[in-house]
């Protein structure tokens, strides 16, 4: 028992390292930073390089990666990124960081490329292999990397309130996180201290990194987990408090840690309690702190005016509404026409993905909600659909099939189903979103999906030892798709319909009152807008679009696979649909194209070191927001329009008379 | 005594230690307008919250119609015919002003229930009577010229009569005006003035009027309340209260406070 109580203990206090790093940005900026997991794996790659590649001893490897490496690296990112979001919509600020957590990792494996076997067994701060120690009168055994991770807590302890409480520093970083602009009057350099806090944050994020590896490895998924453990504990601090980050990183630690002694060594529970642990605090935090005030949560209450977005041109009426979408789906259709059989195979992924991308262009474009499970329901989608379509059980439950005399339903009906059983699972997160505004949302959902991941992903009926199920391709309607260009057409043809139906609701009563909950959700509803019933309504239809779009991809790769859909890949999909544009369809399109073709060029073309540049771009791209929200396909539309007509609102700032 | 359209009965809110409103009773008879004063911090804005369903109150009771709302939901309220403006701007920022106000209406219509129409490309038409209604909605209050222009592009004065107009075109019958004037020039109070009272000749719409500019509320009011500390100081009509001690003495302060920095 002591043994787990210490386990749980050094994890909590690597936990709290990173959660305080995450606090003190927020505090300073009010952007959550979404890319704190992977600075810390940054940190770590770095650390690892020099005292393992470059034959460092452990001593100046760790000076130099965090004195000199992590507050650099955390200077820059503020100063390309981070100063920029400060001011920006709620929306454009998660995206950006969502794109420079996709960004980062890759960049930072193309710099320093290592083997995997290298990374197996990385080195702590602790000599490999670690010494053992035994405390008699506590009856446990203590190892050197255990006692290293403890000490960098207390150091960091001491250290932050050391500064925080008795320097002049500390007192100007106090003022400027309770009222950046009253500090700024009062002669308080706030930029400096902003700054400064990147500084140590992402120092802070990387001493959590380097302190984690001996125990998880050097593989950014663990790096996920720890910012999600990061931001539970952050939120039971409410965003703003040290001490109580502190206290809740501890807590869940020794709940991870303790948990070891009761759980059974195998099974699902096993592998779904540990991350469990972070949704459930994280929940009842939420939902405490909301009982309690009556305050609805949102990121930027104090944060500064946000800034304006320029408005669009008005449309093109008439004929000449449909010149745009008429070239896109003509150019769309004749893909078999021009391309050989394999790139048509490549292009049809690209097209289902599009289909599943229209998920964020009606859940975060027009409902105006971050949400980062959609990847998870086109999940649940694809895996159901094959569950069914190949032996008709889900958990292990025999589903009648009415359709045939076969064991598997037909494909049709069984992608129909699979879309269906995404909206009840969507309509759950949903339920979140009545209560949780924008960001604290994003975190809600983040630590679902991971929780649906290692829950229900990880069972053998779904996973098969990472394979998947095998998936042919539909007859639907007594019409064989089998052949790839027929396929391609009907895929085509579902993706224009889920298209226009988006369109047509964006641009009806139902669009209207979207963007009137997106603005002011107050004003909405006295106005007499149902917020509830539009969120819902939102939910349930991204739900929808996500498994439909999730089935169709999985029958075009021919598998449906929990690695298709996992966490991390549902943020590279967002964060390429982001850059060309989430209100946008044909963004979704482009977006949908560009995942599927890009990596495929890549190969062919590029030394497989190169494997990574198609992600790094991908995140690039969605940093890039900072500077247009809206997207590489609003700014070209945008400026089609101004060169063409003249007609945009810049001849509209002088009033017209009428 | 009929019943009145809105009534607050015995209010109290706290927040934490600090006591919001205190048994606050405020009646509003049809086609009336009623003053609410007091200085900052007195638990107007606090009431408007009450009122339209943003804030639970911790006792007493909220009528509508003779109907107790206490509990219902603000778009329940906003069904049942009340509205409201915001002190601080709550625009709908990337609509035009047209769209405010044609949001507004169709809600009213129930037309944003009609998802399988929208979603069928049927959803874009106006309904009958919708062109008609809204264009003499900003004839009324003068937005012709900035009907087609997004509200992000329009300055803050025009943008409180855009509020103001927006919630007429629910075709509400009590409406919450929370400093409908504030920011706005000696033009534009006295096309707010007009409007009210044409919307309350014209429409028979109820207003509750809180409001810094003492002359405009003792110009247009039937009724005026005055709030100080949560707490209803004085209640009657205008004449009375600009005659009213207490009113005076939470204004400008006691001779026995010794100071008159409130």
């Amino acid at each position: 028992m002591p043994g787990y109580v210490l386990a749980g203990l050094v994890l909590g206090s690597i936990y709290a390292v990173s959660a305080l790093g995450l606090v003190l940005t927020y505090s300073s900026s009010r952007v959550v930073n979404f890319a704190h997991g992977v600075t810390a794996y940054a940190v770590a790659v770095f650390y690892h390089w020099l005292n393992h590649e470059q034959g460092w001893s452990i001593l100046p490897s760790a000076a130099v990666s965090l004195l000199v490496f992590a507050p650099a690296l955390g200077l820059f990112l503020w100063a390309v990124l981070f100063r920029r979001l400060t001011h920006a919509p709620p929306t454009t600020r998660f995206l950006a960081t969502v794109g420079l957590w996709v960004a980062l990792p890759a960049a930072v494996r193309l710099v320093f490329p290592f083997s995997q076997g290298e990374i197996n067994a990385p080195q702590g701060l602790a000599k490999l292999p670690a010494s053992v120690f035994h405390l008699s009168a506590l009856d446990v055994s203590i190892n050197a990397n255990q006692i290293a991770v403890l000490a960098g807590a207390v150091v960091v302890v001491v250290g932050m309130t050391a500064l925080l409480r008795a320097t002049p520093i500390g007192l100007a970083t106090r003022a400027s996180v309770d009222s950046p602009r009253s500090a700024e009057v009062s002669g308080i350099n706030t930029t400096l201290v902003t700054a400064g806090s990147w500084m140590v944050g992402t120092a802070l994020a990387g001493l959590a990194g380097i302190l984690l590896t001996p125990i998880l490895g050097l593989a950014d998924l663990e790096f996920t987990l720890l910012l999600v453990v990061s931001l539970a504990a952050a939120v039971v601090g409410r965003l703003t408090s040290l001490p109580l980050t502190f206290a809740g990183a501890l807590v869940i630690g020794l709940i991870q840690g303790i948990s070891v002694d009761f759980l059974p060594a195998h099974g699902v529970l096993t592998t779904g309690f540990r991350p469990s642990v972070p949704f459930v605090v994280m929940l009842l935090c939420l939902l405490l702190y909301q009982g309690l005030g009556r305050e609805r949560f949102e990121v930027d209450l104090r944060a500064g005016p946000v800034e304006r977005e320029a408005p669009a041109p008005p449309p093109p009426r008439g004929w000449r509404a449909a010149v745009g979408p008429g070239i896109v789906a003509v150019a769309l259709f004749s893909v078999p026409l021009w391309l050989n059989g394999f790139w048509i195979g490549v292009v049809s992924q690209g097209v289902a993905l599009a289909v599943l991308f229209l998920t964020f262009t009606i859940v975060t474009g027009e409902g105006g909600m971050l949400s980062l499970v959609q990847a998870t329901l086109a999940g649940i989608g694809g895996l159901i659909t094959a569950a069914l379509a190949t032996h008709s059980s889900i958990f292990g439950w025999q589903v009648p099939n009415p359709f045939s005399s076969s064991v598997g339903w037909p494909l049709g009906p069984a992608i129909l189903a699979g879309a269906l059983v995404a909206v009840p699972v969507g309509l759950l997160v949903a339920s979140l979103s009545l209560r949780l505004g924008d960001v604290y949302l994003a975190l809600a959902t983040l630590a679902f999906a991971l929780l649906v991941e290692q829950l229900v992903f990880a069972r053998h009926e779904f996973d098969q030892f990472g394979a998947g199920i095998q998936l042919g391709r539909p007859m639907l309607l007594g019409i064989d798709f089998n052949d790839r260009t027929s396929f391609f057409v009907l895929l085509a043809a579902v993706f224009c319909v889920v298209a226009l139906v988006a369109v047509n609701l964006r641009r009806a009563t139902t669009g209207l009152v979207l963007a009137a909950m997106r603005s002011s959700e107050q004003a909405a509803a006295t106005t007499g807008v149902s917020v509830v019933r539009a969120k819902l309504l939102a939910f349930a239809a991204s739900s929808f679009v996500a498994g439909l779009g999730g089935a169709l991809f999985a029958i075009t790769i021919g598998r449906a696979s929990p690695n298709s859909f996992n966490v991390l890949i549902g943020i590279v999909w967002l964060a390429i649909v982001a850059t060309w544009g989430v209100r946008s369809v044909v963004g979704a399109l482009v977006a949908g194209l560009l995942f599927a073709v890009v990596p495929q060029l890549v190969a062919e073309h590029l030394p497989a070191s190169w494997a990574d540049v198609p992600t790094l771009l991908f995140g690039l791209g969605a940093i890039g927001l900072a500077r247009e929200p809206r997207g590489i396909i609003f700014t070209l539309v945008n400026a089609t329009r101004r060169a063409r007509g003249g007609r945009g609102p810049l001849a509209l700032t002088q009033p017209p008379a009428r | 005594m009929t019943d009145p359209l809105l009534a607050a009965d015995d209010v109290s809110v706290r927040f934490g230690g600090i006591v919001a409103l205190d048994a606050v009773d405020l009646a509003v008879p049809e086609r009336s307008i009623v003053g609410l004063v007091g200085p900052n911090g007195a638990g107007k804005t606090t009431l408007f919250a009450v009122l339209s369903g943003l804030q639970h109150p911790g006792r007493g009771r909220v009528r509508l119609s003779g109907i107790d709302v206490t509990r219902a939901t603000p778009q329940r309220r906003a069904r049942l015919g009340l509205a409201r403006t915001f002190q601080r701007l709550e625009l709908f920022t990337e609509l035009t002003v047209r769209q405010h106000l044609v949001v507004a209406r169709r809600v009213r219509e129930g037309r944003d229930r009609s998802l399988l129409r929208d979603a069928a490309g049927l959803g874009r038409r106006p309904s009958p009577g919708e062109d008609a209604a809204v264009d003499s909605l900003l004839e009324l209050l003068e937005l012709r010229d900035v009907a087609s222009l997004p509200v992000s592009m329009i300055p803050l004065g025009t943008g409180r009569i855009v509020e103001l107009a927006r919630a007429l075109a629910t075709e509400p019958r009590v409406v919450l005006l929370d400093e409908p004037t504030s920011g706005l020039d000696v033009h534009e109070t006295r096309q707010v003035g007009a409007a009210l009272r044409s919307a309350r000749s014209e429409r028979g719409v109820a207003f509750v009027l809180v409001e810094h500019d003492v002359e405009l509320v003792l110009e247009l009011c039937d009724d005026v309340t005055v709030l100080d500390f949560g707490r209803v100081i004085a209640h009657g009509p205008p004449p009375s209260i600009r005659a009213d001690a207490a009113v005076q003495a939470a204004y400008l302060g006691t001779p026995t406070d010794g100071a008159v920095t409130r």
